[in-house]
């Protein structure tokens, strides 16, 4: 068979039309459904309303609200993940004894299913079973309104993001590490270069192109944040904590306003995309310098 | 020969299984296969699976429980019923679907609806909560009223009853009011003891507004205006910024205040569990609170678990007069919180005769009575014959604890004034609304009035938006009121 034998269309265009009908059709649905005015509570007919749904969108407080909550749990969350990512692979780096136990027991978290983990904080953050509270009363402080006062359960749940998925990056960024190339650093050493020159214009500039593909990716998945906040605060008080999934879920779950919910989800697209093209085109002058 | 007394001897057989097979199954049900739904288990499916159990020794027939997470089972359900497809034989539902439900139903049999058995379901289950538009289109399968619960040990305390009289000028004993209720909150919060003063359900999503329901039952379930409470009968206005509503919203905020730190994370799980491991001296909710209050394995409490029905007032809001009625004794109203899972047969299924027989064999009052008092079953007492078998009871409680749970459970489903829970298309929008402001006024972000008057606004336009009329009608026919 030659390259230019017809016969290769018989064996590509099958597949190739199975995954582009198993992932665009779900899309295209949704995409019309995000454009009908659909709710299965009350039972209504589908009708049409163009833009409709995506204008009350744009329109409801709520969505505002909840997207700047998920853009700062998303942003802080991510970057200390990155700052104590990176101080912590740099350290496993360095060959310290026990390095291998160290590398295991960071991992673990990350193994852990997020709900286990936020059922797990729910309890450590316990104002009267919870160690952490009774900690603080022995210590004879008040005990701290964890998950109940907005601040407080902001800063929870960032924390246990934090916990949770800092071990990716530092899986990752060690990764990168040991990657780079020791001549490099022996020329710098005969240079006299000090560590801190070491890691400003070697290590940095060189992991620059993962320390991008991690926190992208990161940052992606912080958006879509719903199980820590549904068992730890269930998005309370208010909606002081409410992501943007979890408003999503609460409008297509609870409320079954399948429209609305389409047009919800889109705008979330939107948003990322928005996002990431952003994030790139910020970087990508310093990618190009230290190609 | 040989053959002819071959013949009689397998007609003589034949005729001996037959026999024993109108024996064994009765009714017989051989080769039905049942097919019933409700929530992934193990609560209300359990109960489903116990019977269906027993129903297939009795009937040589089949059940088939299928389970979906209960995200799933409400459009599960309605798309099955909309398109007409002959999906399910039985289904196990929410009450508050019912206005969903109702059109797609197959009426009960009129050989159910008469006999012991039926008079003994609790009158407020089968003449209204089964009762939709005069008929009869569900079966109770569980029942869902709030009640109170209280530790015996400390209200009779000595020193207790003593300090309270010469504090609060009344004796120690469970409350007739709401305001008693909050008192005998205030005198037993005290921290330094490990001790608090009430827990209820606080957390968004975590079946809060019932909680604030019951509070709110008691000034504005007026006994000469049913049905007023969540809605105008006549209009479909939302009652729910009206003084009554504002002050049981205050009574419930002050509640959070008197229960243990952090209750504002309170759902009823953790309400249980703060009374039965001695957090809290009194709370209100379903009757698993003093289930698990007198399980030793379960509770610190055992043995010191009292119950009582609901605090009430004497002071109702009246919606028409838009004045408080006065009254000269204190009006005990009880609210059916969530008002217990119905079964019901699709007017689709081609077998609705079994459907309705498994349905009589699981709400009977010999295997409801025992999943009543199986833990995990979800299944709380619905017939009188379930709250006066002490016998029955007393395998998890002491003579005493049985008797003051069931006569609580009894007062709360036979009570003169009872408040029916909101039955309504789209309850979960309603409810959502409802969530969001309370949240808001339990941080202390909003004023109650100003939480209530917000979730007015709103509960006005979801019903413009459902349709008015539409939604009065199912209103109307959710609190057992004649169409307009």
């Amino acid at each position: 068979m030659t390259r230019n034998d017809p016969i290769k269309h018989f064996f590509i265009w099958p597949a190739l039309l199975i995954v582009l009908l198993i992932s665009i059709f779900p899309l295209v649905y949704s995409l019309t459904t995000s454009f009908m005015s659909m709710r299965l509570v009350p039972p209504t007919p589908a009708r049409f309303v163009g833009l409709g749904n995506y204008i009350d969108l744009l329109q409801n407080p709520r969505f505002w609200h909840v997207a700047g909550t998920t853009t700062l749990i998303a942003f802080i969350s991510v970057g200390l993940q990155y700052v104590i990512g990176l101080s912590v692979a740099l350290a496993l780096n360095s060959k310290v004894p026990g390095e291998g136990i160290f590398r295991v027991s960071f991992l673990l978290p990350m193994l852990v299913a997020p709900v286990a983990v936020a059922l797990i904080a729910r309890q450590v953050l316990n104002p009267t079973m919870g160690p952490l509270n009774e900690l603080m009363t022995a210590l004879g402080f008040p005990n701290l309104p964890f998950l109940t006062q907005t601040s407080w359960a902001l800063g929870s749940i960032i924390a246990v993001e934090v916990w949770q998925w800092t071990p990716f990056v530092i899986l990752m960024l060690l990764a990168g590490l040991q990657t780079l190339p020791d001549d490099v650093y022996e020329a710098a050493a005969l240079e006299n270069a000090t560590p801190w020159q070491q890691f400003r214009d070697i290590t940095f500039p060189m992991l620059l192109p993962i320390s991008v593909a991690v926190v992208f990716i990161r940052l992606i998945e912080s958006y879509k944040i719903i199980d820590t906040v549904f068992v730890m605060t269930g998005g309370g008080p208010g909606i002081s904590t409410e992501t943007l999934t979890l408003f999503a879920y609460q409008e297509g779950f609870k409320k079954f306003n399948l429209g609305y919910t389409s047009a919800l989800s889109f705008l979330f697209l939107i948003v990322i995309t928005v996002i990431g093209l952003v994030y790139l085109a910020v970087l990508k002058p310093y990618l190009e310098k230290h190609k | 020969m040989r053959k002819l007394l071959l013949a009689s001897a397998s007609l003589a057989t034949l005729a001996m299984g037959s026999a024993g097979t109108a024996l064994a199954c009765d009714p017989d049900y051989t080769g039905v296969e049942l097919t019933a739904t409700t929530q992934t288990g193990p609560y209300i499916a359990s109960a489903l699976q116990l019977a269906a159990k027993g129903w297939e020794e009795k009937t040589c027939g089949k059940v088939k429980v299928v389970e979906f997470p209960w995200s799933e089972l409400y459009p599960k359900i309605v798309t099955s019923l909309t398109s007409g497809e002959d999906a399910f034989d039985v289904i196990a539902f929410a009450p508050a679907w019912a206005p969903d439900f109702t059109d797609f139903l197959s009426e009960m049999p009129a050989d159910l609806r008469k006999g012991a058995d039926w008079d003994d379901v609790a009158p407020v289950y089968r003449e209204q909560l089964m009762v939709w538009n005069g008929k009869v289109l569900s079966q109770t399968m569980d029942g869902d009223a709030h009640t109170y619960s209280y530790r015996i040990d400390l209200f009779e305390n000595a020193d207790n009853q003593k300090a309270f009289k010469a504090k609060y000028g009344y004796d120690l004993a469970p409350p007739k009011t709401w305001k008693q209720y909050l008192d005998i909150a205030e005198y037993f919060n005290q921290p330094s003891n490990n001790l608090w003063g009430t827990a209820e359900a606080f957390r968004r999503g975590g079946q809060q507004f019932w909680f604030l329901f019951s509070h709110v039952a008691g000034y504005t379930s007026h006994p000469d205006n049913p049905g007023a409470m969540f809605f105008n009968p006549e209009t479909m206005d939302a009652q729910v910024n009206n003084p009554g509503w504002v002050r049981g919203l205050e009574e419930y905020i002050r509640a959070s205040k008197l229960a243990p730190p952090n209750a504002l994370n309170f759902s009823f799980g953790e309400v249980n569990a703060a009374f039965a491991g001695g957090q809290v001296a009194e709370s209100i909710g379903w009757g698993d609170t003093g289930v698990i209050g007198a399980d030793p394995k379960q509770s610190k409490v055992a043995g010191n678990v009292g119950s009582a029905p609901l605090p009430g007032s004497d002071e109702i809001w009246n919606y028409k007069t838009k004045k408080w009625d006065k009254f000269d004794h204190v009006v005990q109203t009880s609210f059916m919180a969530f008002g217990g899972w119905q079964a019901a047969v699709p007017a689709t299924s081609t077998k609705q005769e079994a459907a309705w027989n498994y349905i009589q064999f699981l709400t009977s009052p010999a295997v409801s009575g025992q999943a009543a008092i199986t833990g995990g079953t979800g299944v709380n007492p619905y017939r009188i014959s379930h709250t006066t078998n002490v016998d029955l009871w007393s395998k998890i409680f002491s003579e005493r604890e049985a008797k003051e749970y069931l006569g609580a459970q009894k007062e709360a489903v036979t009570a003169k004034n009872i408040a029916l829970d909101m039955r309504l298309p789209g309850y979960f929008s309603y409810t959502e609304v409802l969530e969001i402001e309370l949240s808001k006024a339990l941080a202390g972000e909003v004023t109650p009035q100003q939480a209530l008057d917000s979730v007015a606004e709103q509960w006005n336009k979801l019903t413009d938006e459902f349709g008015r009329d539409k939604q009065l009608a199912a209103y109307r026919a959710s609190m057992g009121l004649p169409q307009q």
